[in-house]
């Protein structure tokens, strides 16, 4: 370990009341941001959970319609069978969707309902834990966790889109922090909606070794008035809706993070290298030159908030696998662009806490040792 | 290690402006040779740390120069003043100065560091030297746990691992009891005859003047007188001393390890009907062994006797 660190290091360690504070400031600033955007993302994760497992690769909509939520698309049938007609469409399959309240005694819940037939290869429920995975007439399957937060179970009757329909199946990842996803009949959504000769959706999936988006721009060239996406396309709008709607939020929470993550930083440090500066006189005499001092500061300011980053990210990882276990409809989704830009928001704070206390030390006299004093 | 000649030439440092002036050091002259052991005295607010400051680059005199080996230290950037403290000088404090947050080996070792020596070769120098100096069993120790005596001696470890042409200490034996004083002045003056190093020690303490080759007093920041003590005040008869000592006639020279002792406090050994004064059990054992040796020789460095 070169002198720098040894130095940094020793001197964080030495008063060990300093440096929890320090790191645990850091901690819970950076655990605050890391946190909103675990939040945000695994809601964006929730959300896409339906378009992910849905079986479809490419999602042919109204025009313009590029994401599911809050959003109302309508086409005619007859695209269906255009659709099916363009070349690497292997199968093709309508669905009904529509923003609904679901009400189950005196609980009720905002749901995507999804109007699916029983024999349709894609979209329906992915992971049904119980009862039946298709849905007839009068049926309908919903989320496990709304359903034993509801008190409801199979066999039990639950209103949806204006009509009551018996539990048939209770499904799992179909449920987020804002919604839930349902699946009645085909017949039944259309009967409900005045029986209008329309489709929300058509799921497409793809011939082998045909591309998604290649076979997209297929349809949108060779079926008018549609907008087709690949599946992955589809849930990126999706995710950048919610991205959209939370990117003041979580700004904001940035700030606050970095602002508190910065105090706590550059208070301990200052404090730190004023209770050493008779140390750091006495290295300066001995010969230190000052970049040698100023490496010892700022390594002690990029050691705390190193700390403080890891203990954020444990915290946060704890958080995450505390929430998994509770009935909230919520995950935590830490991923690789948060870390990054905490961790540059972490290596900004490390700079800029050092400065004030580099300037000390640059200032410093190295006569300041002949001044009598008590150290050691 | 070369050889070193420190001049100090009309040096003042004056602190202040105007009214508020302070003038610590007035017009200083002094020059030290290589080997030389000499030791500022004077009350305090003389200068004596100002001066000391000065000489080793750690303040720059307000007129005159300071000059190591014909280089004028003084007119020097300060950024080629670390490396002229890093391996011309070596410090020495009354508080000791030592890095708490570091062990005794890391207390020496980071100076060798920060003289280009990598960590192995820092740590091995290092361990030789505090071995050397009877530290090879607190190497791993904190400052804290050491008694006054050890951590200077990491502190003379400390000055001499990136083997330093000059030493000079501040008040090395203050913060000490009379009997580590001693052995701290006595290590002092084993690294100038031996090593052939130079050292310049400020002090108010009357017991250490014979360890230096030299004694000057310094008072409103001006010498005011300079005596060459010389070793072989050392070694001579106790009826001479009375002569000998000067200032301090309540003092006297114990012959074997040459410090100077108040004959109320010292150890008294009588032979041949006079009576001879020792700093400590150890020395007057040592006398009473062969007490001729220590009347005929004249010179024998009294450290080849451990106490």
């Amino acid at each position: 370990m070169s002198a720098t660190w040894l130095l940094a290091r020793r001197g964080l360690a030495r008063n060990r009341v300093r440096l929890l504070v320090s790191v645990g400031g850091v901690a819970l600033a950076l655990s605050l941001t890391l946190a909103l955007d675990a939040i945000y993302a695994g809601v964006a994760n929730q959300l896409t959970t339906y378009i992910d497992r849905s079986g479809a690769d490419v999602w042919v909509s109204q025009p313009g319609v590029r994401n599911l939520h809050m959003v109302a698309s309508w086409l005619p049938d007859s695209v269906i069978g255009q659709v099916r007609a363009v070349d690497g469409v292997a199968e093709a399959a309508p669905i009904l969707y529509s923003t609904d309240t679901i009400t189950a005694g005196d609980e009720s819940t905002v749901a995507y309902v999804i109007g699916t037939r029983a024999d349709a290869p894609m979209g329906g429920p992915s992971e049904v834990v119980d009862g039946s995975g298709r849905v007839g007439p009068g049926e309908v399957i919903i989320d496990r966790g709304f359903a034993r937060k509801a008190g409801v179970t199979l066999g039990d009757v639950v209103t949806v889109l204006g009509g009551e329909a018996v539990i048939v199946g209770l499904s799992e990842g179909t449920a987020s922090l804002v919604n839930s996803v349902a699946f009645v009949s085909f017949d039944d959504f259309r009967e409900m909606r005045a029986g209008a000769p329309v489709v929300s959706f058509v799921l497409v999936r793809t011939a082998e070794g045909a591309s998604p988006d290649g076979v997209a721009a297929g349809i949108e060239r060779l079926v008018a008035g549609v907008t087709a996406q690949s599946r992955a396309t589809f849930a990126a709008g999706e995710r950048r809706l919610v991205t959209d709607m939370s990117a003041e939020i979580i700004s904001i929470m940035d700030v606050i993070g970095f602002v508190v993550g910065l105090a706590v930083v550059a208070l301990t440090v200052y404090i730190a290298t004023l209770a050493r500066r008779r140390e750091y006189g006495v290295l300066k005499a001995l010969g230190a030159r000052n970049r040698v001092l100023y490496r010892i500061v700022l390594a002690q300011a990029v050691l705390s908030v190193a700390l403080g980053f890891i203990a954020g990210l444990a915290f946060t990882g704890l958080l995450a696998f505390l929430v998994a276990r509770t009935d909230l409809n919520l995950e935590l989704a830490i991923t690789a662009a948060s870390l990054v830009k905490v961790g540059l928001l972490a290596a900004v704070i490390a700079g800029l806490a050092a400065i004030l206390p580099i300037r000390q030390v640059a200032e410093l006299d190295p006569a300041i040792v002949f001044r009598r004093g008590v150290v050691t | 290690m070369t050889t070193l000649t420190l001049e100090v030439r009309e040096a003042t440092k004056r602190f202040g402006e105007g009214d508020a002036a302070v003038t610590a050091v007035r017009g200083v002259s002094l020059a030290v040779e290589s080997g030389e052991v000499v030791l500022i005295m004077g009350p305090s607010g003389s200068g004596k740390t100002t001066l000391l400051s000065m000489m080793g680059a750690l303040l720059k005199p307000t007129k005159g120069s300071i000059h190591l080996d014909g280089i004028d230290i003084s007119a020097l950037s300060e950024g080629r003043l670390p490396e002229i403290r890093l391996r011309k000088f070596g410090f020495v404090f009354q508080d000791f100065n030592l890095l708490s947050a570091l062990s005794v080996l890391e207390n020496v070792a980071i100076v060798a560091e920060l003289a280009g020596l990598n960590g192995r070769a820092a740590r091995n120098k290092a361990t030789a030297l505090l071995t050397d100096l009877g530290l090879g069993e607190r190497l791993d120790f904190l400052p804290e746990k050491l008694s006054g005596g050890e951590k200077q001696r990491v502190a003379i470890a400390r000055a001499l691992i990136n083997d330093p042409a000059l030493i000079l200490a501040d008040e090395p034996t203050a913060n000490l009891d009379s009997r580590i004083g001693h052995e701290i002045m006595r290590l002092l003056r084993r690294i100038a005859r031996e090593q052939g190093r130079s050292v310049v020690i400020v002090s108010h303490d009357q017991r250490i003047r014979d360890i230096a080759d030299r004694v000057l007093w310094l008072e409103d920041g001006a010498f005011r007188d300079s005596r060459s003590v010389g070793r072989q005040s050392m070694f001579r008869n106790p009826g001479d001393r009375e002569n000998e000592m000067h200032e301090t006639a309540t003092t006297v020279v114990d012959p074997v390890c040459g410090m100077t002792v108040e004959p109320e406090t010292a150890i008294v050994v009588v032979h041949a009907g006079a009576p001879y004064y020792f700093c400590e059990i150890a020395c007057a054992e040592t006398f009473s062994d062969g007490p001729e040796r220590w009347l005929v020789r004249q010179d024998p460095d009294p450290l080849e006797h451990s106490h």
